[in-house]
């Protein structure tokens, strides 16, 4: 009973991070086409950062959350920079961004591995968040339930900013028919640039909010880019709740598959992926693409 | 002589290899209303494409009030007051009526003469759309969704509206509706294209006639005297 609850619990945790992972890569893909490789980089760097933040800089230790939001900052100008100086230059061009998205996330990994070395760094999880939540005999730990809370506030969020708002309305406007929304004067491009940098916000602050379970080690960034196309390709491109559903699900899939059946983790993941590209190849919330 | 509202000097288009437009020149005067017919692939929803800055013209230039915009994108040639209403309405799909409307929404110039357009005053145009405002545009009736395709043009703002082929695909009781609406917009003092194939439509309301042939201007000419003088436009435009 026990091994059951706690499982769920990691599965849900695991897929609040998935959620910020995946929410700017779909949001990116959806609403550029670019598929962005980068994005388990942009992960792994945010990650980096804010570990190096917590250690300490020039002997000032930062508290937990002003650490990670600082890294999200730094890697959403990265995430800028990319855009603008790179991925501007190549637009419509599938081959040619995956070809430049993959070199850059092969060059940011030989970069940290330059600066941090290769052995993993542990991320120690905030004190006030450091204790357990007990529920009759089960014990859970409140940092994994702290997550699953800050993946839900961002999900309503981003929701909120996506449906609620001008801008957000701006950006669907920009991904159902860019050149019309040009048309009517919305300067997608800076739409563009905006997305870009708020997908590798989020990005980065998943990487150092889960640096307490995963820590962070060399290799992060292409075990969680694989995750985050599962969740696209499963939820739908572009569908903030196509997202959410299928980090969960996801989240589930790798926590359950990894425990049950750790020979065919892999397959037990990747499967449900097949099943709904044969099927429902838009994705579960996505729309058909014209 | 009058202002010019939007002007077209010799203007050359091509899709890849193809010559859409040769030497395409035409003039609308400020407050009138220009009626660009011509058959099927004449190269009508092209100048509108050009103008917009949705396809740089390769020779040529465009003006709006007498400022180029030549090869401006897009965006930055609204901000200059065009607004079009697009062939096949063209309207975001996943958007509500009211967002439609609040993402084109444009403040007005400083020295525009006209009450400003804002959701209310659209609203009160089309009463239709208002009881709909909350609905997801994919799921309205294609009049329904022409007149959300006006009312987000006329968010804008605009000093220069075009329409591309707004009866297109309409019930002719839809049609009646949107041509009345046309007419509103012109006693407004809006400067207007209207592009059509029909050129029943156009005659009784336009000032100004041109028609394109193959991507060349052929006749320019005023609906007044192309009513008066009977020309016939049949080796233009196909009998009707």
């Amino acid at each position: 009973m026990n091994f059951w609850l706690v499982l769920t619990v990691n599965s849900v945790t695991f897929g609040g991070l998935l959620f910020l992972l995946s929410a700017g890569f779909s949001l990116i893909f959806g609403l550029m086409r670019i598929p962005n490789l980068t994005h388990g980089s942009l992960f792994m760097l945010g990650a980096y950062f804010g570990a190096t933040l917590l250690t300490g800089v020039f002997g000032v230790k930062l508290n937990f959350w002003v650490a990670a939001i600082l890294a999200a900052l730094g890697v959403a100008m990265i995430g800028a920079l990319i855009e603008r100086l790179l991925l501007r230059r190549l637009p419509g061009d599938a081959l040619a961004q995956v070809l430049v998205t993959l070199g850059l996330s092969f060059i940011a990994a030989d970069l940290c591995l330059m600066v941090w070395g290769g052995d993993p760094i542990n991320v120690e999880t905030p004190p006030w968040l450091g204790g357990f939540m007990r529920l009759g005999s089960v014990a859970f730990p409140n940092y994994r339930l702290a997550i699953i809370v800050i993946a839900v506030v961002f999900a309503i969020g981003l929701w909120m900013l996506l449906e609620r708002t001008r801008l957000g309305a701006m950006i669907r406007a920009g991904v159902d028919d860019p050149d019309m929304a040009r048309v009517v004067g919305i300067r997608v491009s800076q739409l563009f640039t905006i997305v870009f940098a708020l997908g590798a916000a989020l990005a980065a602050f998943a990487g150092i909010i889960g640096g307490p379970i995963l820590s962070v080690y060399p290799g992060i960034d292409q075990d969680m880019l694989p995750l985050a196309l599962v969740v696209v390709i499963l939820g739908g491109t572009g569908s903030l709740l196509g997202s959410f559903v299928g980090s969960i699900i996801v989240g589930f899939i790798y926590n359950f598959g990894q425990a049950l059946l750790p020979e065919l983790a892999y397959f037990v993941l990747f499967l449900p992926m097949l099943l709904v590209l044969i099927f429902r190849p838009q994705g579960l919330f996505g729309r058909q693409l014209p | 002589m009058a202002t010019s509202a939007l002007a077209l000097n010799g203007v050359d288009a091509f899709y890849g290899d193809s010559h859409v437009l040769q030497k395409v020149s035409f003039t609308l005067g400020e407050g009138r209303l220009l009626g660009l017919l011509g058959r099927n692939g004449a190269g009508k929803s092209t100048c509108m494409n050009v103008t917009v800055g949705l396809l740089p013209p390769r020779q040529g230039t465009i003006e709006v009030f007498g400022t180029p915009v030549t090869r401006l994108p897009p965006e930055q040639i609204a901000a200059r007051g065009v607004a079009l209403v697009p062939q096949g309405r063209r309207v975001f799909r996943s958007l509500s009526v009211q967002e439609n409307l609040i993402v084109a929404a444009r403040a007005p110039d400083p020295g525009s003469r006209h009450a400003p357009w804002t959701m209310e005053t659209v609203f009160k145009m089309f009463p239709r759309l208002e009881e709909r405002r909350n609905q997801i545009s994919a799921h309205l009736s294609g009049g329904e969704q022409q007149m959300l395709a006006i009312g987000r043009a006329l968010m804008q703002n605009p000093r220069v509206l075009l329409m591309d082929e707004p009866s297109e695909g309409l019930a002719p009781q839809i049609v009646a509706e949107v041509m009345a609406t046309v007419r509103k917009l012109k006693d407004s003092g809006l400067s207007i294209v209207l592009v059509e194939q029909n050129p029943k439509l156009v005659f009784d309301i336009a000032d100004d006639i041109v028609i394109l042939n193959t991507g060349q201007v052929a006749v320019v000419s005023t609906a007044a005297e192309i009513n008066q003088a009977g020309v016939d436009l049949r080796q233009h435009l196909g009998v009707f």
